[in-house]
């Protein structure tokens, strides 16, 4: 059965759709993490408009990151505090994201940035993640217990304007958090991506939060920088599908719960392999488009008429 | 005298102006029309066809139709287009020179009794715009990388404009079949036209030329319009004239579904 998207401008199978989004929320679910950037290349694949796919997704890790957060509201795993602190930073990347957006597709070059933005993260963080799993499962197999990590006064505590995280039971400065914040709500604007997969790392072993309190607080920061990032998307570029974020939201609703009830089954060293395993391959088959002779290297499109 | 002189030379002027004006009208005339002159675009479309019919009236009956053809095109609205040409800088391959087009129709499609080459030469098809090569885009901007302007040598250009009939026709918007119009007997014939599911909305134009000997007879045109209707209309007028509000609907319909999930899934 085949609907036709009223922003997109073309026909799509409902079927298709509603898969893609149950697959992505299944591994959103078994993960961890938001998906956007699974979903986002996969519509681009589709052929949707990059401005489309970015602006849509945006919606849709609004309805998975709610999900997120509120699970971890409720086993009260949040630092709002921090959360506020990279929303603050987060805001004003996203801000900026949409005008970088809307430059670079002036110039032609939106698709290509997404490209090298995508490859770069997602084969630096994978190789990342692969090294410090695969070092987990081997010290796990070998009986040793993984040493904890030292508090020790890094570079981060050198720097002014100090604020107490109680629930994170740190005493920094706040303008790591903004700049992280503001960083990830730059690529997120421009990626269509929650940046939970950057966010995350970055707030273990920049800002040594506990892991307990990392993933909920993520979510809370992604739930209003996407929000934002969603509004903006349709406010700048016209570019927000209603129909289509209606039914990803609905395949990833129901995927997301599948996906939670198997990583209950896994270790969570095998899970962290096989998902840096997954970011290298789209890394990799990226990587591989940008730099293999293309099809037909003339390519049109329309321009937008300036009202 | 000289007034009778002058006045017999007036009324065979006169004479010769009616007799050529009215000689087209003694030749054979089209008539023709669509089977819809109005697609809807909803949520169910996936493409549909166009039926055009019409008939060659005859006024000179004794003359037999031989080598009469039948051209029908139909051109979507023309909008500004930009080709760009991938290069590769560095290993990665980039969108370098760019050209852009100021009128190029969104749909082009050309049906006909024979092959376009076969029906009149070419100085005639490019006189009436008749074909994709035909098509006249307006004057092209070419600029490089760095986005100046920049001139283009005409190899170089028409590489670009090839590529963008190219690119059409791969996206089924722009397409030629001859033998697309057929004749039911001696006097009626019918085309039948894609409209594909990717077509741009606006007002198109279905003309029809009736030729004879590789000379146009006659033509008429009949608008066509292409728009969206229902839900999708609303959908995508809100998304322009109230974008604010339409972001702020789609993000609030996102978070209630999350938010949705969440209690069903703590229900569990």
């Amino acid at each position: 059965m085949q609907i036709y998207l009223p922003i997109a401008e073309l026909p799509v199978s409902i079927l298709t759709i509603l898969a893609m989004g149950a697959a992505v929320g299944f591994l959103s679910g078994m993960f961890g993490i938001g998906g956007g950037f699974l979903m986002t290349p996969l519509l681009i694949f589709l052929g949707i408009p990059p401005a489309v796919a970015v602006g849509t997704q945006a919606t849709q890790i609004v309805a998975s990151s709610v999900t997120g957060a509120l699970a971890h509201l409720a086993r009260n795993s949040i630092d709002f505090k921090m959360g506020g602190v990279l929303l603050g930073g987060g805001i004003l990347g996203s801000l900026s994201g949409i005008y970088l957006f809307k430059m670079l597709s002036n110039i032609g070059q939106i698709d290509l940035a997404i490209s090298v933005v995508y490859v770069l993260f997602l084969s630096v963080i994978g190789a990342m993640m692969m090294i410090e799993s695969v070092q987990a499962i081997r010290a796990a197999r070998g009986g040793a217990t993984p040493r904890r990590r030292s508090g020790h006064h890094s570079w981060i505590h050198g720097l002014p304007l100090k604020m107490r995280f109680r629930r994170s039971k740190l005493y920094i400065s706040v303008i790591p958090p903004v700049l992280i914040g503001y960083f990830v709500g730059t690529l997120s604007a421009i990626m269509g991506v929650g940046g939970g997969f950057i966010l995350i790392p970055a707030m273990i072993y920049i800002l040594r939060m506990p892991t307990n309190v990392v993933i909920g607080t993520s979510f809370f920061q992604i739930v209003f920088v996407a929000a934002l990032t969603g509004v903006m998307h349709a406010v700048e570029n016209q570019a927000v599908d209603i129909v289509l974020a209606f039914l990803l939201v609905i395949g990833g609703v129901v995927g997301a719960q599948y996906g939670v009830r198997v990583a209950e089954r896994m270790p969570a060293e095998q899970l962290r392999a096989l998902l840096a395993a997954l970011l290298l391959l789209i890394g990799l088959r990226l990587g591989y488009e940008l730099v293999s002779p293309p099809e037909d290297p003339y390519s049109i499109t329309e321009v937008q008429v300036v009202k | 005298m000289r007034w009778l002189v002058a006045l017999s030379q007036f009324l065979s002027a006169l004479l010769l102006l009616t007799s050529t004006a009215t000689a087209p009208a003694r030749a054979d005339q089209l008539i023709a029309d669509l089977s819809q002159s109005q697609i809807a675009i909803r949520s169910n479309f996936t493409g549909t066809q166009i039926l055009l019919f019409g008939a060659v009236e005859a006024r000179t009956p004794g003359a037999r139709a031989i080598n009469r053809d039948v051209i029908v095109v139909v051109q979507g609205p023309e909008r500004p287009m930009t080709v760009r040409k991938k290069e590769p800088v560095g290993g990665i391959w980039v969108n370098h020179d760019a050209v852009t087009y100021p009128s190029v129709p969104g749909y082009y499609a050309i049906a006909s009794t024979r092959p376009l080459e076969v029906i009149a030469p070419p100085e005639t098809l490019k006189a009436l715009h008749i074909g994709v090569e035909n098509i006249n885009p307006g004057i092209p901007v070419a600029r490089s990388l760095d986005g100046n302007t920049q001139i283009l040598s005409p190899d170089q250009e028409a590489a670009f404009w090839k590529a963008l009939i190219r690119n059409q026709q791969r996206n089924g918007l722009y397409f030629n079949r001859p033998g697309g119009v057929t004749f039911l007997g001696r006097t009626l014939f019918r085309a039948t036209v894609d409209i594909p599911a990717n077509v741009p909305v606006g007002l198109y134009m279905a003309k029809v030329y009736l030729l004879q000997e590789g000379e146009v007879i006659d033509t008429i045109s009949s608008p066509l319009y292409i728009n969206k209707r229902g839900l999708e209309r609303s959908i995508y007028n809100m998304a322009h004239s109230d974008p604010f509000h339409y972001g702020l609907l789609a993000v609030l319909v996102a978070a209630f579904a999350g938010w949705l999930a969440s209690a069903i899934m703590g229900r569990r």
